[in-house]
């Protein structure tokens, strides 16, 4: 199928449209994103183009200020997901033995816990903010990206450069510096994608809770929260962010999925 | 299969004991004394000393855990901190209609995943239909799913009630027009990623052997396709909705709380706003043994499903 070629060049294309949106935010938002007014939900007009909030802010303002949180959280977390998997990863396939069985086992029961719920509980106990919301979503997501790279080295493990590097007498942690890593460095690429992709799935859902960023902070899934509410005055002050959320989330997720 | 269950439930035990000590403790410790919390910022140290004394906080945390445990077993899990009522009361009513929720998701998503993707007329039209489905169904997060839904189904055309539950006792219809768009909104994540899975298995099923004599015999298309290559390549898709299962608890728990569903996942947030402990604590226990049955119920179907698989 074409479509399927051109998913990454589709995903890089709504990447760099919110990163132009986090980038630039200060110029194309036409107001200040926390600067509230007396008209309070406003339908979208051509002053305000998403309309206002419950708070008479403009909506589209903050929606193209809120890519800034989502794409900070995200990536941040991410790499710290990707700083602590991928040495776990690279130990347990290339090492095997021992530290495999042992690596799998917390791997595996990480894995079978809904992140979300465990995201939750986390962040209800630490308390919300952005830099803790990183470090949590970090944590809860290292699993799915150790079990990754776990798999590619342990097939990089048996092939024969490898095992002429063993017999003349290299050491573990230069073959997996020299060999291992850069055969396994594209799965890592890839999968960094799709771990900044379902962080901001996460953290937009436990913003969405009532457990994200703190307001003012213009932040898209407490924006949905907040328009919930007001669905029928603006559907827009939900379904703007939403959908931006949603698109980011694919954009991600196009550039990174090898499968389908 | 009875030993295999046994054994399976005996595996999974340690599991069990090990999650609910690290949360327990990891709970407590960061929460602090919660008699102070009970009692408000204005008591008196002494109040907060005596009530910590009575409900038995000063003691060390492993011995606060055993007897949690201990009760727990014996179905008592403590009360609400924040209503005071018996968690247990709280929380088994609840649990059929998450069960509910999440069993009909898994079905939806099951079922039309393997049927869109095995159909074979107008193939060509249907396969990235979809394959796009799928895509949105893995990146459009549950919230903005449910919310769409409702402003389309019931604010824009008024077909569906917003939010909110009718039980069985209203009627079959009022229930089912209660559950269409929470199971829907649940579903689209596993659609998308069934199919995914589903996908891979069917290409490679279809080069088989035994589908070319199925196919040199004379069955139409349609038949070669649902009754030699769909049964052949649903195993995946069963091992699949074992590792699901848990994450399924965290989509039932967003999805609960935008179409406001009486089940165990809002129960859940509204205790974590609140940091009412002890409900905290039995749902997410809940969860965890939810997720070692399911696990365990999904192996079993996998041998049904195979018969070429036996574990031991």
């Amino acid at each position: 199928m074409i479509p399927l070629r051109a998913k990454p060049a589709i995903g890089l294309l709504i990447i760099a449209a919110a990163c132009l949106a986090a980038a630039a935010a200060p110029m194309l938002a036409p107001y200040d994103p926390t600067q509230t007014s007396l008209l309070a939900l406003n339908p979208p007009s051509a002053a305000h183009w998403l309309g206002t909030d419950e708070l008479g802010r403009d909506i589209l303002s903050r929606v193209l200020y809120g890519a800034r949180i989502s794409l900070g959280v995200g990536i941040g977390a991410a790499a710290v997901a990707t700083l602590l998997g991928v040495p776990v990863g690279l130990g347990a396939g290339y090492l095997g033995g021992r530290t495999d069985l042992l690596a799998v086992q917390v791997i595996d029961l990480f894995i079978a816990l809904p992140g979300l719920v465990l995201a939750l509980i986390i962040t209800a106990m630490v308390g919300p903010s952005i830099r803790n919301l990183i470090l949590i979503l970090g944590f809860v997501m290292w699993p799915a990206v150790a079990r990754m790279v776990r798999g590619q080295a342990f097939a990089v493990r048996e092939s024969v450069f490898v095992e002429a590097a063993r017999a003349v007498g290299a050491q573990s942690g230069w073959i997996i510096r020299r060999h291992v890593w850069p055969n396994v460095v594209h799965v890592v690429a890839a999968q960094f994608a799709v771990t900044i992709a379902f962080a901001i799935f996460t953290s937009s859902s436990l913003s969405f809770l009532g457990l994200g960023v703190p307001p003012p902070t213009p932040d898209w899934g407490g924006m949905v929260r907040a328009g919930f509410d007001y669905l029928i005055v603006n559907p827009a002050m939900s379904l703007a962010p939403g959908a931006a959320v949603a698109l980011t989330v694919a954009g991600f997720y196009l550039l990174g999925a090898r499968d389908s | 299969m009875l030993t295999l269950v046994a054994r399976r439930l005996l595996l999974a035990l340690p599991n069990l004991v090990l999650i609910s000590a690290l949360l327990f403790f990891s709970v407590s410790g960061l929460l602090g004394n919660p008699a102070g919390m009970m009692l408000g910022q204005d008591a008196s140290p002494a109040a907060i000393a005596e009530l910590a004394h009575k409900m038995g906080f000063d003691r060390p945390l492993y011995m606060q855990y055993l007897s949690w445990m201990g009760s727990a077993l014996t179905g008592d899990l403590g009360r609400s901190y924040a209503t005071n009522e018996s968690v247990a009361a709280a929380l088994l009513p609840r649990i059929p209609i998450t069960a509910e929720l999440a069993v009909l998701a898994i079905l939806v998503a099951t079922l039309s995943a393997t049927i869109l993707n095995s159909l074979t007329v107008a193939r060509r039209v249907v396969r990235p239909v979809a394959a796009i489905m799928g895509i949105f169904g893995i990146t459009v997060p549950n919230f903005m799913l449910g919310i769409s839904l409702i402003f389309l189904f019931s604010v824009r055309l008024g077909w569906l009630p917003t939010t909110g539950w009718a039980p069985w006792s209203d009627g079959v219809l009022e229930h089912l027009r209660h559950l269409l768009l929470p199971v829907l909104t649940l579903s689209a994540f596993y659609f998308g990623s069934f199919s995914l899975v589903y996908r891979a298995e069917y290409e490679m099923v279809r080069k088989e052997l035994y589908v070319r004599v199925a196919r040199a015999k004379g069955l139409s298309e349609t038949a070669v396709s649902f009754k030699h290559v769909l049964p052949n390549s649903i195993l995946p898709v069963i091992t699949y909705i074992g590792i699901s299962l848990g994450q399924l608890t965290g989509g039932a728990v967003v999805t609960e709380t935008v179409f406001s569903v009486p089940g165990t996942g809002s129960l859940f947030v509204n205790a974590i706003l609140a940091r009412d402990f002890p409900v905290m604590l039995a749902v997410s226990m809940l969860i965890i043994l939810g997720v070692v049955l399911m696990n365990l119920v999904a192996d079993l179907l996998y041998t049904v499903a195979n018969p070429r698989i036996r574990f031991t």
